[in-house]
């Protein structure tokens, strides 16, 4: 914490970054800030929340777009980071990042497999491994409760696209969701499950597990399941991770090299 | 709960400009005898056919989807239907997880010269769609 703090300090007063984007304590809360005064940082925080930190710097950097930028990473932060270079929506030489591990109890929380970005100043590295129980148990279900499960879950959907908005690596300028011949105006639920198939499929090759989609949802949808296994289908067809720090391009992204081919026959 | 016999599928056929429209064609010139459930769908390329598109006949009530494109290699756009490949793949299995018979998505590629192939693709899947039974979709209440 007072590593992080004296690092922002220096780097600010050097001026290697004009600003420094984490997180700030307000009357007991924890919020997103842009740290350009020396004096904030004593409101400096990093404690438990968590928030698309990627996301916000992806607005301040389009508009600063001459400045370095520090921003604060958590182990999914990094991953969507990296996402976002990889989709060019960032310049990594202007980004500073400065590595924060979870703490053991967040890590449960947000069931973690990797909740410490590559290089860290502050906490320590924890293993902890993915808990599929979830997952199991819809994939044990016959294909007809699968359905019913799932048009349950998903008829509650408000349309409110907070799954969207929080998510660290949505960044198109115009969003398929809102795609009036596709996606009817004023029509609530949405199309079920149009509406969230077109999503997962635009998480394919993309979704890095942060499961902010699902905290941030209001109607509890299990969204992080769905979008799970969307990145294991990925992972299994093409052997490809997003978030993983490789010089590979995303299979969905190229029309084929045939690096990622599919064997014809039975499809 | 309707008798296989008097179930009558719609499929949505999505032909590709190049090829399978073309060997749709011939197998109409061939007074070949196939199938009346599916529906073409004439597209410029297999690669054309978004995602969205499939997702969004099956949720306007279609009991099976079929798409059709160049053989690899054979594509006008050159690597049009490399991405098509990948993506049908990736939707089958998510249709699985969602509960939806993965079944209900075929992926063929089908040249200019193969109008024999188209009809018996035809007929196969209808066939199979049949033995399915209606999709579960057009059930849900809050949809209509």
């Amino acid at each position: 914490m007072k590593v992080l703090k004296n690092e922002v300090e220096t780097l600010l007063k050097e001026g290697t970054i004009s600003a420094f984007l984490g997180m700030k304590q307000i009357k007991g809360h924890a919020n997103p800030f842009l740290f350009t005064h020396l004096d904030d940082l004593e409101h400096l925080t990093i404690a438990e929340a968590r928030y698309p930190l990627a996301k916000i710097i992806l607005k301040i950097a389009h508009k600063y777009a001459d400045h370095h930028l520090g921003i604060m990473v958590r182990g999914c932060d990094e991953k969507a980071l990296i996402e976002l270079y990889r989709n060019k929506q960032l310049d990594r030489s202007k980004l500073v990042p400065m590595g924060v591990a979870c703490s053991g109890e967040l890590a449960e929380k947000c069931n973690c497999s990797k909740p410490y970005p590559s290089q860290f100043i502050v906490g320590e590295a924890r293993e902890i491994s993915f808990d599929r129980t979830t997952l199991e148990k819809i994939e044990s279900l016959p294909l007809d409760e699968r359905f019913g499960y799932w048009i349950n879950k998903l008829g509650k959907c408000i349309k409110c696209y907070g799954c969207r908005n929080i998510c660290p690596v949505c960044f198109c300028e115009v969003c398929t969701l809102e795609d009036a011949p596709l996606i009817p105006l004023g029509k609530i639920p949405p199309e079920v499950p149009a509406f969230h198939l077109s999503r997962a499929f635009h998480m394919a090759g993309r979704c890095i597990d942060c499961g902010l989609c699902e905290e941030g949802c209001p109607v509890d949808i299990p969204l992080r399941t769905l979008y799970r296994k969307v990145r294991e289908i990925v992972e299994e067809l093409f052997d490809y991770l997003p978030g993983e720090d490789k010089e590979v391009v995303s299979p969905i992204q190229i029309l084929g090299d045939g690096s990622f081919e599919i064997p014809e026959g039975d499809h | 709960m309707l008798e296989e016999s008097s179930f009558e599928p719609k499929i949505i056929t999505f032909c590709c400009n190049w090829c399978s429209y073309a060997g749709a064609d011939l197998a109409g010139g061939m007074r070949l005898k196939y199938s009346s459930n599916i529906r073409p769908i004439r597209v410029m390329c297999s690669g054309r056919i978004s995602p969205h598109f499939i997702i969004k006949a099956f949720q306007e009530g279609a009991d099976g989807v079929l798409v059709t494109g160049c053989h690899i290699g054979d594509c006008h756009y050159m690597k049009g239907n490399y991405i098509t490949a990948k993506r049908v793949a990736i939707l089958k299995e998510l249709l699985n997880f969602i509960g939806i018979s993965p079944d209900r998505l075929r992926l063929e590629w089908i040249a200019a010269s193969e109008g024999d192939k188209f009809a018996r693709v035809a007929d196969e899947f209808t066939k199979k769609i049949k033995a399915l039974g209606p999709s579960s979709i057009k059930n849900i209440s809050f949809n209509k």
